[in-house]
C-alpha cells in the first residue's frame, strides 16, 4: 500500500511539467504571467478555499488532463443532510477530507483512507436561528480554513470557530459580532501566518463594515478595521498612499457621507482575501453602501465598494481603490483579488486581477493601487468607461436611479456581472477563468428608513437576460490586454467557483446542475456530467490515499441564484430544487 | 393684507404689478364710472331739435381718444407684466444655498443640499435661510399634489409626485415668515403650513453647525430616549438616536422650532405631550396613530424631547 | 314640490355621513397591546375544537383605504426588504402563498407581527400601535394567501376547500361497534 503511494507520488513529481513559480512562465503561456504558490501546500491537498495566497485556485495535479477527462466518473457521494446553498469547497488535509454545511454550520470530517469515505466525526455548533431570518442571500458558509490541525471557520450568527482537525473538539469560540445590528458571517476566514482574517456580511442590513484579525490560538482579536468612519476606525495612518486624488485626505470615511450616516453604510468584507508575502500585504474588498437607494447618502460614501491593500501584521491600510464610488446599483467591491506578475507593454508589473460586480475587469498594480486596465468583461451600460487619469467611472446619467423612478435594462443587474463566485488561474496559459453572467435589471428605488436588524435596502428589482438571451457564460481572460480569449455561454446563470489543474483544465459548474471539464487552452467542453441540483460550490482536487486523482464539488442551489424566481428563463424546463451533496469524481469513477 | 407686503426679489416686482393693476383697473372703473354718471345725468336739447340737428356731434373723437389710451395703457402693462415675469423666473445670482422639500400628508421635510457631503442634513417643517441671497428650492412629492407658498417671498410653486418643480426665492428682510399649502390635499390640507425663517449670514452659519450636532446620550432622560427608540424611532430620526425612520418628520433638534405638527401646535411640552398621546384629536387623519404609553413613558419620553435644542 | 327642497338636502346629509371616512384613529377590537390574545398555534391538547379567539376577525379587512395603509407601512417598515415588495418572499417566506408556519389566520398574522418569530421575524408590538399592524394584516390578507377566520381547523390539516372528504376522516374516533 505504503509502495504504491510512494511510487504514484514520485511519478507524479517526475512528470509534473515545469509549474511557473515566481520566476519563469512556460514558453506557451499566452501572457507570460507567473505567480507565487505560497504557502506551497502538498499539491495533492487542499489545505484553505483559494488554495493559496494568490487565490489562484490553481492545482499541479495531472493525472486528468485533456486526454482522459471524458472519462470522469461518479466515484462517491456524501449527502451532508441540509438545506440551503452550498458555497465551500471541501478541504483535504492528508486523508481526511473537511466539509462543512450552510446553516447549521454542521463541520463533518470524513476519512479518505477507508472504503465508503466514512465519517470521522461531526461537529455541530447550533448556531441561532435568528440569524436565518438576517441573512440577505441565503444561509451560505464559503468555507473553512485550515492551520496547523486546526480547522477555523464562521458561524452566521456572528461567531468564529476553531475546531481541533483530529479529535472534532472545540478549541475556541469568538463572538465577532450582534445579530441586533442585521450582521452576520458567511465568509471563509483567511489564514496569515500565525493570524486568521475575518470579515462580517450585511451590506443591505445597514450594519457597519469590518474586516478583522484573530490569533489562531486563542480566538482572540488582534485588530479590527472598519469600512467607513474615522482613518483611525478603518486604520488609516501615515503609510496610506493611495494612487488616485479622491482617496487623499483626511476622514474621508465621515466626510464622504451625509451626517451621521457613515454608522450604517455598510462596506461589509464578505468574500475573498489575499496575501502577498513578499509586500507583506493582503487585499480585500468592501461591500456595496448602505441603504441601496443612492439618493439617500449623496457623496462618494467612502470606503465601500472599495479595494484594500493592508499591512498583513497590522492592518494599516496601505493603498485604496473605490471601483464604484457612490454605487447606485449595488456593485460591491468584494470580488477576489488574484495576484500575478504581468508582462504589460514590455514591463513586468506586480498586478492583481480583479472582476467586479460592475462587469469591469481591473488589472491594478498591487504595490500602488494604480488601475493598469480596466475593460468590461460582461454587458454594461451604467458607465461609458473608466477615466485611467482619475480612477473614476464615467456614470451613464439615465442609468441613475431615483426613488420612485422607475428604470428599465440597467445592466448589469445588483448581482453584477459576476458575483463572489472566484475566479482561478493558469500559470501554464497565463489566463484567468470565471464564470459570470449576462444579466439586467429594471429597478425602482423606494425611499427607506434605518430601523436596527430590519434591511436597509429599497430596491425593488426584477431581474432579466441581458442581450443574447443566456443567463451564464464561461470565459477566459487575457489580463494583460483586458479581453476576452474564449468564452462558452450558459442557458442558467453560472454561480460556481472555478478550478485551474496542470493537466490543462478548468472546471466549472451551472445554476441548473452541469459540471463541466473544459480545456484551458482552446475553450472546448471535454466533458459534462449533470449532478442533483445546481452548482455554486467550488471545485477543488486532490489525491487520494490510492494515488488516484480527484475531483470534488458540491451540489445544492441556493445563495443569491435563486433570489428572484422570476428568474426562470428557459420556456418549458423549470428551475432545479436544492440539494445538498458533495460529488467527487475520479477517471472511471475508481476509488478505493 | 399683510401678504400685501412682500421682502424678496422672487415677489416684489410681482407686488409692484399687482399695485399698479390694482390702480390701473380702480381708475378705469373710477373713469368709466364718471363719463357713465356724466353720460346719464348731461343735459339734452329736445327731442325736436335733435332731430332737425342730425349732424355728427363729434363723438367718433372720444371713440380714438378712448381706444388709443387703453391701447397704450394695455400694452405697457403687457410689457410690464412680461419683463415681471422673466425677471421672477430665475434668480439674481447663483444660489447661495439649494434645499430640496419633500411634501407629504401633511408635513414639509426639508433637506440642505451641499457640495461636501458631511454638510446634508434634514430637517422638517421649518426652514432656516440666509437673508438678501437667493435660494434655490427642488420640490417632490411623497404622495399627492401640493403646493408650496410663502406668500410674502414668491408666488406658489406646486409640487407634483413623479416630478421635481425648482423654484428659488430670496428673503432681503431678516424675520419669520409663514408659509402654506397652496393645493388641496387632503383632510388635513388647512393644517399644513410652514415657517420661513431668514437670519442674517452669521446666525445662519451657527443654526446650520448647530443642525449637525448630534443628541448626547444624557443619563438624566435615558428612559426616554428608549421609549422613543422603541416606538418611535421607526418613523422618527433623531440624529445621534439608532433608528432612523423616515415616515415621519426628523426630529432633531426639535426645540429650535416654532411650532409642531406643521403649524399646528406652539411647540412647547404640553402641547407636545398632547399631540403624542393622540394626534388625531388635533389633525384627524393624520399618519401619526394615537400612541399607547404609559403615564411614566408618556412624561420620560416628552422629558427627553424637550432636550432636543 | 313643497317638500323637494327639505328632503333633498336631508338626502345630502345622510349621504354625507354615509361615506364612513376612516378617521384613522378609530376604535377598534384589537387586542390590548401588551397581551396578544393566548392564540395557540398548534392544537390544543385534550381540548377538542378550537378557541373562540381564533376567530377574531380583522376589523380593517377588504377595507381599501386600510389596505392600502398598509402597502405603505410594509415599504415603509422595512418589511419588503424581507419578504419582497408584493410579499413574494426572499429573505423572509413568501406571504402570498397558503404556507403559514405560524398560522396564516388574521388573528395570528398579527401575533407574528407584535411578536416577531424565532428565525429572524422581528417584533414590532412596541413600536407599532395595534391599528398599523392590523392594517399590515389587512394588507397580507390582500395578497390571497392568508386563512379565512373559521377555517383553522382546516388550514392546519391541509384541507382544501371544496375536496371529497371520506367519512371517517373527521368527527370522533374509537366510539364502539355500531348497534
Amino acid at each position: 500500500m505504503a509502495l504504491t503511494l510512494a511510487t504514484s507520488w514520485c511519478q507524479s513529481l517526475r512528470s509534473s511539467p515545469p509549474d511557473a513559480a515566481v520566476s519563469g512562465a512556460p514558453a506557451n503561456s499566452v501572457t507570460g504571467a507567473s505567480f507565487n504558490f505560497a504557502p506551497d501546500d502538498p499539491p495533492g491537498e487542499w489545505h484553505s478555499q483559494a488554495r493559496d495566497y494568490a487565490n489562484t485556485r490553481y492545482s499541479s495535479l495531472h493525472l486528468i488532463d485533456t486526454g482522459n477527462a471524458a472519462r470522469l466518473r461518479i466515484a462517491w457521494t456524501f449527502s451532508d443532510g441540509t438545506q440551503g446553498g452550498h458555497e465551500a469547497a471541501p478541504l483535504i488535509v492528508g486523508s481526511t477530507m473537511y466539509v462543512v454545511t450552510p446553516f447549521p454550520n454542521i463541520l463533518f470530517a470524513l476519512d479518505l483512507s477507508k472504503p465508503g469515505e466514512p465519517i470521522k466525526w461531526t461537529f455541530k455548533p447550533n448556531p441561532s436561528p435568528a440569524a436565518k431570518g438576517k441573512a440577505c442571500c441565503d444561509t451560505v458558509n464559503r468555507g473553512v480554513a485550515y492551520v496547523d490541525g486546526r480547522l477555523i471557520y464562521n458561524l452566521l450568527d456572528d461567531h468564529t470557530v476553531a475546531v481541533d482537525a483530529k479529535t472534532g473538539k472545540q478549541l475556541w469560540r469568538t463572538k465577532m459580532g450582534n445579530l441586533e445590528r442585521g450582521e452576520t458571517m458567511t465568509m471563509a476566514p483567511f489564514v496569515v501566518g500565525r493570524k486568521v482574517l475575518v470579515g462580517n456580511s450585511g451590506g443591505e442590513m445597514g450594519t457597519w463594515g469590518w474586516i478583522a484579525a484573530l490569533d489562531i490560538e486563542t480566538g482572540k482579536e488582534i485588530w479590527r478595521a472598519y469600512s467607513t468612519g474615522s482613518d483611525e476606525q478603518v486604520r488609516i495612518g501615515p503609510d496610506f498612499k493611495p494612487f488616485y486624488d479622491h482617496m487623499k485626505g483626511k476622514d474621508l470615511g465621515i466626510k464622504s457621507w451625509p451626517e451621521g450616516m457613515w454608522k450604517h453604510g455598510a462596506g461589509s468584507v464578505w468574500a475573498w482575501i489575499s496575501y502577498d508575502p513578499k509586500l507583506n500585504l493582503i487585499y480585500h474588498g468592501t461591500s456595496n453602501p448602505s441603504p441601496r437607494v443612492p439618493d439617500q447618502r449623496p457623496g462618494d460614501n467612502l470606503w465601500t465598494s472599495t479595494i484594500f491593500a493592508r499591512d498583513a501584521d497590522t492592518g494599516m491600510a496601505r493603498w485604496a481603490y473605490q471601483t464604484t464610488p457612490h454605487d447606485r446599483w449595488d456593485y460591491d467591491g468584494v470580488n477576489e483579488n488574484i495576484l500575478l506578475d504581468l508582462p504589460i507593454k514590455g514591463h513586468v508589473r506586480q498586478a492583481l486581477v480583479h472582476f467586479d460586480r460592475n462587469a469591469y475587469a481591473y488589472t491594478i498594480d498591487r504595490t500602488s493601487g494604480e488601475v493598469l486596465l480596466a475593460a468590461p468583461f460582461a454587458y454594461q451600460n451604467w458607465s461609458s468607461g473608466i477615466d485611467l487619469k482619475t480612477g473614476m467611472p464615467m456614470v451613464v446619467k439615465e442609468k441613475e436611479p431615483h426613488p420612485d423612478v422607475k428604470l428599465s435594462n440597467v445592466c448589469p443587474p445588483d448581482l453584477g456581472g459576476k458575483d463572489w463566485q472566484p475566479a482561478a488561474a493558469s500559470p501554464r496559459t497565463g489566463l484567468v477563468y470565471a464564470a459570470i453572467f449576462n444579466l439586467c435589471m429594471d429597478v425602482t428605488d423606494n425611499k427607506v428608513g434605518f430601523i436596527p436588524s430590519t434591511p436597509y435596502d429599497g430596491m425593488n428589482i426584477h431581474r432579466h437576460a441581458a442581450p443574447g438571451g443566456n443567463l451564464g457564460e464561461f470565459m477566459a481572460w487575457n489580463p494583460a490586454t483586458a479581453t476576452k480569449v474564449w468564452s462558452i455561454k450558459e442557458t442558467y446563470m453560472t454561480m460556481s467557483g472555478v478550478l485551474a489543474t496542470a493537466g490543462d483544465l478548468v472546471f466549472y459548474g451551472t445554476a441548473d446542475g452541469w459540471f463541466r471539464a473544459v480545456d484551458a487552452r482552446s475553450g472546448k467542453i471535454l466533458w459534462s456530467q449533470k449532478l442533483g441540483s445546481g452548482i455554486i460550490g467550488q471545485p477543488v482536487t486532490y489525491l487520494g490515499p490510492d494515488g488516484h486523482q480527484y475531483i470534488a464539488v458540491e451540489a445544492g442551489i441556493g445563495g443569491a441564484a435563486t433570489i428572484h424566481a422570476d428568474l426562470i428563463a428557459h420556456a418549458g424546463e423549470d428551475f432545479p430544487a436544492g440539494g445538498n451533496t458533495l460529488y467527487v469524481f475520479s477517471l472511471g469513477g475508481d476509488s478505493q | 393684507m399683510s401678504y400685501q407686503y412682500t421682502f424678496g426679489p422672487a415677489i416684489d416686482p410681482i407686488t409692484r404689478l399687482g399695485w399698479a393693476l390694482g390702480i390701473v383697473a380702480l381708475s378705469v372703473v373710477a373713469i368709466i364710472a364718471f363719463l357713465l354718471i356724466g353720460g346719464v345725468f348731461r343735459r339734452r336739447a329736445p327731442s325736436s331739435q335733435r332731430l332737425a340737428e342730425s349732424k355728427d356731434a363729434g363723438g367718433v373723437s372720444w371713440i380714438y381718444i378712448g381706444t388709443g389710451i387703453s391701447s397704450v395703457v394695455l400694452i405697457g402693462c403687457m410689457v410690464w407684466t412680461m419683463i415681471v415675469t422673466a425677471a421672477v423666473s430665475r434668480p439674481p445670482g447663483l444660489p447661495a444655498l439649494t434645499l430640496q422639500v419633500t411634501a407629504s400628508q401633511w408635513w414639509w421635510s426639508v433637506r440642505y443640499l451641499s457640495p461636501r457631503p458631511e454638510d446634508v442634513f434634514t430637517t422638517a417643517n421649518e426652514i432656516h435661510i440666509p437673508v438678501g441671497q437667493p435660494i434655490r428650492i427642488e420640490l417632490m412629492s411623497a404622495d399627492v399634489i401640493h403646493s408650496f407658498w410663502i406668500p410674502q417671498l414668491a408666488g406658489k410653486m406646486d409640487v407634483i409626485p413623479g416630478i421635481t418643480n425648482v423654484t428659488w426665492l430670496q428673503a432681503d428682510k431678516p424675520g419669520v415668515y409663514r408659509g402654506q399649502c397652496a393645493a388641496f390635499c387632503g383632510a388635513q390640507h388647512a393644517h399644513m403650513a410652514l415657517f420661513l425663517i431668514a437670519d442674517t449670514p452669521r446666525d445662519f452659519a451657527a443654526w446650520r453647525e448647530h443642525q449637525l450636532t448630534e443628541t448626547p446620550p444624557d443619563s438624566l432622560t435615558e428612559q426616554g430616549r428608549q421609549v422613543f427608540e422603541a416606538h418611535c424611532g421607526v418613523c422618527h430620526a433623531v440624529r445621534g438616536v439608532v433608528p432612523a425612520g423616515v415616515r415621519g418628520p426628523d426630529l432633531t433638534h426639535l426645540m429650535t422650532r416654532r411650532t409642531l405638527a406643521a403649524g399646528l401646535l406652539p411647540d412647547q411640552p404640553g402641547d407636545l405631550a398632547a399631540w403624542i398621546v393622540n394626534p388625531q384629536r388635533f389633525k384627524p387623519g393624520a399618519l401619526m396613530p394615537a400612541q399607547l404609553l404609559s403615564g411614566a413613558e408618556l412624561t420620560a419620553v416628552t422629558q427627553w424631547l424637550s432636550t432636543l435644542n | 314640490m313643497t317638500f323637494s327642497k327639505p328632503i333633498a338636502s336631508l338626502a345630502l346629509f345622510l349621504f354625507l355621513n354615509a361615506c364612513g371616512r376612516d378617521q384613522g384613529g378609530s376604535s377598534t377590537t384589537a387586542p390590548a397591546p401588551s397581551a396578544p390574545a393566548a392564540v395557540p398555534l398548534g392544537q390544543i391538547a385534550g381540548a377538542s375544537g378550537s378557541i373562540a379567539a381564533l376567530s377574531t376577525p380583522n376589523p380593517y379587512q377588504d377595507n381599501p383605504q386600510a389596505i392600502e395603509q398598509g402597502k405603505q407601512l410594509f415599504g415603509r417598515m422595512n418589511c419588503a426588504g424581507c419578504h419582497a415588495y408584493g410579499g413574494g418572499g426572499n429573505m423572509g417566506p413568501d406571504l402570498t402563498d397558503t404556507y403559514w408556519r405560524y398560522g396564516g389566520l388574521p388573528i395570528q398574522i398579527y401575533n407574528s407581527i407584535f411578536e416577531g418569530r424565532p428565525q429572524g421575524m422581528p417584533s414590532w408590538g412596541k413600536a407599532l400601535p395595534p391599528d398599523d399592524i392590523w392594517k399590515l394584516v389587512a394588507y397580507v390578507q390582500s395578497l390571497g394567501g392568508a386563512v379565512p377566520v373559521g377555517e383553522w381547523d382546516h388550514a392546519r390539516q391541509g384541507d382544501r376547500p371544496g375536496e371529497y372528504s371520506a367519512p371517517e376522516a373527521s368527527g370522533p374516533q374509537n366510539t364502539g361497534p355500531q348497534k
